[in-house]
């Protein structure tokens, strides 16, 4: 009895469950020629999505973002320091990504998975090329002292398609952050300008008022599965685990693409499909936009 | 220390600076200071729980004291390492960690040891290990944001993600911790007080057993100080263990509907 057709009748017999349980990919294959996935979506749609800027009270900017169960911390803590001497005018970011063992079953204290550092480093690419933070901006003095932001993103919760809710949420952190006051003391140091001295104390000012960074060209990523001819939209952890080919496109506000990875597997993209998934992405990038410029809305409204 | 050319630490915080050297407010004797975020002595941060933070997880809690903002997710029961020894009980494994951004200068926001194996004592005294042989449970936290007494509200925010775990427990377990200031005993301090605190005391408690699964002492106490204190912890655990198990009904309720 050759397996797939035996799947196939027992799948009259069984129970959904157990259907489900036996036979994920064929559980799967017979939703996808229905054109609707197990929860319900449609193939090409993302799955719900917020952003909560200013979560964490202790950074300069920060902002939690969910996209269906999959949650995402990031935080901005800005330190002081000396710029190099090629580059007397620019700060700096480092982006860092951690996934601690609370967010998954599969992460244990001590042993980082295997999926950090590739987030981690195409996070910090797709920033730094997309040129969204334009970095002459965290400069202080020139040549003596500049911004030093330190980007961090913490996962909390892992349900699939966890380099789109990073890039998102390290996105709302930057437009959520504010540079604080600060001044240069006598031993040459910057300091934060206390709100109560800030008046009295003339000393030099180097940034004098709270700012937050003009963001250019924001990069937005969408995450697709390719399985056979059907491309599916923000993948939960349960559909990555079952097929196996992920395509993943980052593109700015404007549309121009970023970045485009696509790591190894069994199904080789073809040109149609990836131009099928630069189409859903700037679909995606559409939709990204209006929820982040809503949280932003909604956060200045409540400081009002 | 900024920039010196040929060091690893080439950044440093500019609030670093504000903070040091700052006279200590909290005066000896004086008993007519106010808290600075204005609570009386004997009072609590109010407290927001939830259970399913986390749905990765087989049972999380958050918990959000004041500033102190944490999640626990637990895992299992299942197969315990390779490497362990044949055990006829289950076993914890507790591990605490926190964020780089958890604290008011940024940190390496590596594992917190210490506070590991505290949170494992807090709990196997709860934990009804005999229910799961063989298997492991694993309770995961993860500081977000660190405001103060945070191994007590770690401890109770982990008997609540293992209740909503499912995993047999004699009795949820509270946790308060207290400081002396000079003659005044505050309960539930902010890191502000704890930095200036003379010495303290924690209890992890389990209120309808009235038990106690660990007391940790700090700092010098005389006997009806500790008393005092003890009792003061005590209510405030009966306490939290009430909002606790209504946040537990309330989620079975909801996840009924």
């Amino acid at each position: 009895m050759g397996l797939p057709d035996a799947s196939g009748d027992l799948s009259l017999e069984m129970e959904v469950d157990a259907f489900r349980r036996l036979f994920p990919l064929r559980f799967y294959e017979r939703h996808l020629a229905e054109s609707i996935r197990p929860d319900g979506r449609p193939l090409g749609s993302a799955r719900e999505t917020s952003i909560a800027p200013g979560a964490v009270a202790s950074a300069d900017g920060s902002a939690l973002a969910k996209i269906g169960s999959t949650t995402m911390l990031a935080a901005i803590k800005m330190e002081v320091m000396t710029p190099t001497i090629e580059l007397p005018d620019e700060g700096c970011i480092a982006v860092d990504f951690h996934m601690p063992p609370i967010c998954s079953p599969i992460v244990r204290p001590g042993r980082p998975s295997e999926a950090v550092p590739v987030v981690s480093t195409t996070l910090s690419d797709s920033i730094s090329s997309s040129g969204m933070i334009n970095l002459k901006e965290l400069s202080l003095v020139s040549g003596k002292a500049a911004w030093m932001a330190y980007l961090d993103i913490y996962c909390l919760d892992a349900d699939g398609a966890p380099f789109d809710a990073a890039l998102l949420s390290a996105v709302a952190a930057c437009s959520h952050l504010q540079i604080p006051a600060v001044s240069l003391n006598d031993d040459g140091k910057i300091v934060v300008v206390s709100e109560e001295d800030g008046g009295k104390l003339d000393k030099e000012h180097v940034n004098r008022e709270k700012r937050k960074l003009t963001l250019r060209s924001i990069p937005f990523s969408l995450t697709c599965i390719l399985h056979k001819n059907y491309i599916l939209a923000d993948p939960t952890a349960q559909e990555e685990s079952i097929m196996e080919t992920v395509v993943t496109v980052v593109l700015d506000s404007s549309s121009h693409l970023i970045s485009l990875y696509k790591p190894g597997r069994a199904v080789l993209a073809s040109t149609s499909a990836v131009q099928d998934c630069i189409a859903l992405t700037r679909q995606r990038v559409r939709e990204l936009l209006k929820i982040l410029d809503e949280a932003n809305s909604s956060m200045e409204v409540d400081k009002v | 220390m900024a920039g010196r050319p040929g060091t690893n630490q080439t950044s440093y915080s500019p609030s670093l600076k504000t903070q040091k050297g700052r006279p200590p407010i909290f005066k000896d004797g004086d008993t007519d200071w106010v808290r600075p975020d204005g609570r009386g002595f004997h009072q609590c941060r109010p407290a927001f729980i939830r259970t399913g933070a986390v749905n990765a997880a087989s049972g999380s809690a958050y918990a959000e004291f004041g500033n102190t903002k944490v999640i626990v997710s637990v895992f299992g029961p299942r197969e315990s390492k390779k490497a362990m020894m044949y055990s006829d009980i289950g076993r914890l494994n507790c591990n605490v960690s926190y964020t780089t951004f958890a604290t008011p200068v940024r940190s390496q926001g590596s594992d917190h040891k210490e506070f590991s194996s505290m949170l494992h004592k807090a709990l196997e005294g709860a934990v009804i290990l005999e229910t799961f042989p063989k298997t492991t449970v694993d309770v995961f936290a993860l500081v977000l944001e660190s405001g103060g007494s945070d191994l007590p509200v770690v401890i109770s925010c982990a008997s609540l993600a293992l209740a909503d775990a499912g995993i047999l427990m004699y009795d949820l377990v509270a946790s308060v911790s207290l400081s002396c200031l000079g003659k005044n005993l505050v309960i539930d301090p902010i890191l502000e007080e704890e930095s200036y605190q003379d010495g303290s005391l924690m209890v992890t408690f389990m209120p309808s057993r009235y038990e106690v699964t660990q007391l940790t002492v700090t700092g010098e106490w005389s006997t009806p100080k500790i008393n005092e204190g003890m009792q003061l912890c005590l209510d405030a655990c009966s306490k939290l263990a009430k909002i606790m198990r209504s946040c537990l009904k309330e989620a079975t309720t909801t996840s009924q509907e």
